[in-house]
């Protein structure tokens, strides 16, 4: 008997001592499932915030997402998420954040103090997706995408290889962002969301330097640089054989690169293999000499990325790596690095490509 | 000896004292009715000694069934236990005529078996030790005998194999059985609960079992067997952990599903004594360690339950509790009664009436479905109450609270002793030339 | 029983994270890191084995015992407390950085000093087991919990966010010479074979120490492990940034069909487990050092029921480890470990020569 109570006394005493510690019911919070940053000209209040939560709901089906949107003006973010817990009635929990866009304005400007902030906390994930959000991250976080079956899930799966495997999509997790931010010679990037009615248009990549955005490549481009730098392989090339388009659909793709210095230049010798299947082709293609096919396509795929590398450098950036590279080859010191930086922008690339077709597809 | 036998004894209806005389002797018998079987009693002695066709003291002498009884201070303890005490010129012995009320043709029903031996231990020592005997055949097994209980004085059998059996272990017993005080002991499960080293010990350190099979293979591992008259359970001893964990039938089935199912039975202990923990401190503090859809699904069907998750919980397991308890106490044809009305409560209503979310129905059942998997019935209930304590380490902290849960248990089992043997360790390959750790200690 | 040896070293190992080892070398990965882990490399073992093969010499004795035997009083009774200090300080380490770690990540909201008054309530149980359990303890927890660490590291290292730039440039700064405080942390991966010392006793008698090259190999696949991974991971230039350097790259993996998404907390619990039972074993050990200056004592190693000294002297580092963080902040823990893990690193050395010496100078006389 006496054991009991100093037992119940013990207890007692400890729920008192727990008072407080952070036990709050699942159905207390509120999760972001989205997060956009924006920067507004209002100088007393430079960012705008805005919170997709999602309102859960037992079933999921097609349809069935419902969520919220919370926006506020605020001095500094940390604040501002403060204040938006006073316009909702549950705890704001970051915990599934899975994407985080940045408005086309932040980036910008300056989007380091974003990162800081998001980088230093510790719910948000740091495989959760940064993107840039194309005219606002507010605009962005307004479509409501009518096929999701819970809310933030389709901005989500347009990332990533669990749902659509777009080749214009890049994904750029926090932690990846954080990596970029800090490492001399290798710079971000980030992809480019647009709303499109109510869904998303993921199609473009945005060059970031340390500080803000350098450069926007297109569709095409993109495609193609994420072909050079990820060796993606579910992609397409295109080229112009005998005034006529054809696209091939990738089998196989493998990219390797050399820094050489030659007379004070930094030379960079990429050499890419490609191997396709043709998808998109004038009929009777199967009996001519596929060589010249190859050629074709080797020839313009060279000449379009050299162009698109001479305008990645001709901005200053280097999202592929190659001033990591140079450092990994070299002795190790802040000489190599001083030394890379000034070879960067003379740099020259040499692309060679070896393209070889598997086979016209189903039809002759 | 009539007269100090009614005195010993309280007034009692079944104390038979007869006094008979034929041509040559007086006979004094006395015997409790009830006891014995007076069948035996008339076919032994009455006919015999009336009938005079040989002279009664010689069969008394030679019969080996007549025992000669010296210290009368043993009288009323054979009397009690079904002997018949004869009374001639002086001198007393004693006859063996107890009639034992048993089960019939027992069938192992708690630990049953789809392809192993169907029989289980009798009640009766004598049924128990034949069973055992034909099992074991081996000239090798001791049985000693003794009673435990200082009212009860309930007949015990202890069986080793003198060959394999550790001797310090055999000492170590022997004193612990000394050390009973108990006046009942009416049950193994009894006596186990006394022999066991610390009183309080969260696990059972010696098997329960019913199976004869059990049995004698235990023997031929070295261990002590020890049987209790009107028992049908042996306890074998010393016992770890994961003696526990294996069923007979693992023996006699194909090989890779009997491994993939001890494989199951540690998971289901790990998902019974856990899950209501986790179910917890996801809900209520952690909501981000599982996936988005889970999640929301979870604070979906949640949304109806008017409070805190840890009372959504004790609530289920004590709905699911009574109905175990329920459905093991009653009549078997009453039974199923409470467990339809049980499992309609908790299967459908309960979350319809919005009093817990479907999540923790499934959380319910897996628990009870996953606890009964535990095949020594005495290492399931203890199972059982594991869960508890880490329910209440998760509400205050979580899931770490769960992790401090299991790590204590684990200590608490690396500790335990089953009669100096360790109780829960990895054996791995241990070859003599090696030698063991702790070793050392016994020079 | 080769294995118990193993399991001491591969827990110590595998701790490194706890003690701030990453961060201590990524903050000399410019000036001498990389040729601190080589020579690391080469000392660490080669002392480890020397011990070893020293230690089991006397079965059933730790160095109490065999200090006790040949030494005055006034000689290892200031060096059994010095050890002792060494023991339960590095243990207290571990649970202090841990409980703040655990706020920071499961339970923002909770009081620290709590969490940290629990974990060493249930090392203050553990610890106070006999050293037989101890062992036991140690294997299973090791067995449940190490083939997902080395999963994890697997994965982490088989990630296709790796950066094989960064870890060839960082590699790359081998030429600058070794620095103590980076050595020191880097041999302290090694460290674990010192606790023989105690862990001796239960060894058996005709204990033969074998496959000795597993001590070079597994530790230097952690030591690269521990140094290259968050590199890749991370940046060469960014990696120093992290706090918790390792927390920050197990969340950086994804697991999208395993069950549990965030791989960080699967990370977290394992490491639990590993500190819980090092505070154990280490809380243990100095309590056994301490035990060992009264001049009555007999070393046994499977006590039951638990003499009450036990608690005693177990309670006290309890106490002590819950005022140190309540005294202290993540900065001084990290201050003072980088001091604690120098130190070690000589008195270490220290007494793995003197019983080496002592036992060369016994057998030339004998």
């Amino acid at each position: 008997m006496r054991r009991f109570c100093t037992a119940c006394v013990a207890f007692i005493m400890l729920s008192l001592l727990m008072q407080g510690c952070g036990f709050k019911d699942i159905d207390k919070r509120f999760f972001v499932v989205a997060a956009g940053i924006d920067r507004t000209s209002n100088a007393d209040k430079p960012y705008r915030i805005t919170l997709r939560l999602a309102i859960p709901s037992p079933k999921a089906e097609p349809g069935a997402s419902k969520s919220q949107l919370e926006s506020i003006d605020t001095a500094t973010i940390a604040e501002g998420v403060r204040l938006l817990k006073g316009h909702v009635d549950k705890e704001i929990d970051f915990g599934h954040c899975k994407v985080i866009v940045l408005g086309e304005s932040l980036v910008q400007s300056d989007y380091v103090e974003a990162l800081t902030w998001m980088i230093r906390r510790r719910d948000i994930q740091s495989i959760a997706t940064v993107a840039v959000g194309k005219p606002s991250a507010e605009d962005v976080m307004n479509a409501n995408p009518p096929s999701e079956r819970y809310p933030g899930n389709s901005l989500f799966l347009s990332f990533g290889t669990e749902g659509t495997d777009s080749p214009f999509t890049l994904q750029m997790f926090l932690f990846d962002l954080e990596r970029r931010y800090t490492e001399r010679g290798l710079d971000p990037f980030l992809p480019v969301i647009k709303r499109d009615h109510m869904t998303y248009m993921i199609s473009k990549v945005a060059f970031l330097d340390k500080q803000k955005v350098k450069l926007t490549l297109s569709n095409e481009e993109t495609q193609m640089y994420n072909q050079l730098s990820t060796q993606f392989k579910k992609s397409s090339i295109m080229a112009t054989y005998k005034g006529k388009p054809i696209v091939a659909l990738l089998t196989g793709i493998h990219r390797s690169y050399r820094i050489i210095e030659q007379n004070g230049q930094a030379v960079i010798r990429m050499k890419v293999r490609l191997r396709c299947i043709l998808e998109q082709a004038p009929r009777g293609l199967y009996n001519s000499d596929w060589r010249q096919i190859e050629k074709a396509f080797s020839d313009q795929y060279s000449t379009k990325a050299e162009t698109m590398l001479d305008k990645i450098r001709n901005t200053g950036v280097d999202p592929f790596g190659f001033g990591l590279r140079y450092r990994a080859m070299h002795r190790g010191s802040d000489a190599t690095w001083n030394r890379w930086v000034k070879l960067y922008p003379n740099a020259k690339f040499e692309v060679r490509t070896s393209v070889k077709i598997d086979g016209t597809g189903l039809i002759k | 000896m009539l007269h100090r036998i009614t005195t010993l004894f309280a007034e009692a209806k079944d104390l038979n004292t007869h006094r008979i005389h034929n041509r040559e002797f007086t006979l004094e018998v006395a015997y409790i009715g009830s006891l014995v079987d007076e069948s035996k009693v008339s076919d032994y002695i009455l006919v015999p000694f009336t009938k005079e066709e040989q002279s009664f003291k010689t069969i008394l002498e030679t019969n080996p069934s007549f025992k000669k009884i010296e210290d009368p201070a043993r009288w009323a303890g054979n009397l009690l236990r079904g002997f018949v005490l004869v009374k001639l010129e002086n001198a007393i012995y004693m006859l063996d005529a107890a009639r034992v009320i048993r089960n019939q043709n027992p069938i192992a029903e708690v630990e049953s078996s789809v392809q192993g031996p169907q029989t289980a231990l009798s009640e009766d020592l004598i049924d128990s030790m034949n069973l055992i005997r034909s099992r074991y055949p081996s000239a090798e097994l001791k049985i000693e005998e003794g009673t435990v209980g200082t009212l009860s004085m309930t007949r015990m059998l202890l069986l080793y194999d003198q060959r394999r059996v550790d001797p310090t272990l055999l000492a170590n017993i022997r004193n612990r059985l000394k050390e009973v005080t108990h006046e009942m002991i009416g049950a193994v499960g009894e006596l186990e609960k006394e022999l066991s080293s610390p009183r309080r010990a969260l696990f059972p350190t010696m098997i329960i079992t019913e199976r004869p099979d059990r049995v004698a293979r235990a023997l031929s591992q070295g261990k002590l067997v020890l049987l209790l008259h009107g028992s049908m359970f042996a306890l074998i001893l010393p016992a770890n952990f994961f003696d526990f964990m294996h069923a007979m039938e693992d023996k006699y089935e194909s090989l890779w599903m009997t491994n993939f199912l001890i494989a199951l039975r540690y998971l289901s202990i790990l998902l019974t004594t856990t899950l209501p923990a986790l179910y917890i401190s996801v809900v209520s503090y952690n909501p981000e360690l599982f996936r988005v859809q889970l999640a929301f699904s979870i604070a979906g069907s949640r949304s109806a339950v008017p409070y805190p998750s840890f009372i959504e919980v004790f609530l289920m397991l004590f709905l699911i509790e009574a109905l175990i308890e329920a459905s093991a106490r009653l009549p078997r044809y009453v039974g199923s009664t409470a467990t339809t009305v049980g499992g309609l409560i908790l299967g459908q209503a309960a979350q319809q009436a919005g009093l817990v979310s479907s999540i923790m129905i499934i959380v319910t059942s897996v628990v009870a479905i996953s606890n009964f998997v535990v095949p020594i019935a005495s290492m399931s209930y203890a199972i059982r109450f594991l869960k508890y304590p880490l329910i209440v380490l998760s509400i205050f902290f979580g899931i770490m609270g769960v992790a401090f849960g299991l790590f204590i248990y684990i200590v608490y089992l690396c500790q335990l002793r089953s009669f100096g043997k360790p109780y829960f360790r990895f054996l791995g390959n241990i070859t003599k030339k090696e030698g063991d750790i702790g070793q050392v200690n016994a020079r | 029983m080769n294995r118990y040896v193993m399991y001491n070293f591969v827990m110590v190992s595998l701790l490194n994270l706890m003690l701030f080892v990453p961060n201590i070398l990524f903050q000399y990965r410019y000036h001498g890191a990389v040729s601190s882990l080589i020579a690391a490399a080469v000392i660490g073992p080669l002392f480890g084995i020397v011990f070893i093969r020293t230690i089991t010499k006397y079965p059933g004795k730790g160095v109490p015992e065999i200090l006790n035997e040949n030494y005055p009083r006034w000689v290892t009774v200031p060096a059994f407390l010095f050890f002792a200090l060494m023991w339960f300080s590095a243990a207290s380490i571990t649970v202090d950085a841990y409980a703040v770690l655990i706020n920071r990540f499961f339970n923002p909201d909770a009081n620290v000093l709590v969490i940290l008054g629990v974990m060493c309530v249930i090392c203050l149980y553990a610890a106070t087991r006999s050293t037989l359990s101890m062992l036991f303890i140690m294997e299973i927890m090791l067995l449940l919990n190490v083939p997902l660490i080395v999963m994890l590291l697997v994965k982490a290292g088989g990630s296709d966010q790796m950066n094989w730039d960064a870890i060839r440039t960082a590699s790359n700064y081998v030429q600058s010479m070794p620095k103590l405080a980076p050595l020191a942390a880097a041999t302290f991966i090694f460290t674990g074979y010192l606790n023989l010392s105690i862990y001796n006793r239960v060894l058996p008698p005709n204990y033969k120490f074998k496959r000795g090259y597993l001590l070079p190999v597994f530790g230097i696949g952690v030591l690269a492990t521990t140094y290259f991974i968050p590199i890749g991971l991370h940046g060469i230039d960014g990696v120093s940034s992290y706090l918790y350097v390792w927390s920050a790259t197990s969340d950086s993996l994804a697991m999208e069909y395993g069950f549990i998404e965030r791989v960080l907390f699967v990370f977290l619990i394992l490491y639990l487990n590993l500190t819980l039972i090092y505070t154990a074993s280490g809380w243990h050990q100095a309590m056994e050092m301490i035990k060992s200056c009264f001049p009555k004592y007999k070393p046994s190693i499977d006590e039951h029921p638990v003499p009450r000294s036990n608690y005693v002297i177990v309670s006290v580092f309890a106490v002590i480890t819950v005022a140190a963080l309540y005294l202290l902040n993540e900065k001084h823990l990290t201050e003072f470990t980088s001091y604690w893990l120098i130190i070690r690193m000589f008195s270490e050395y220290g007494l793995v020569i003197w019983i080496v010496v002592h036992t060369l100078l016994r057998r030339g006389a004998a």
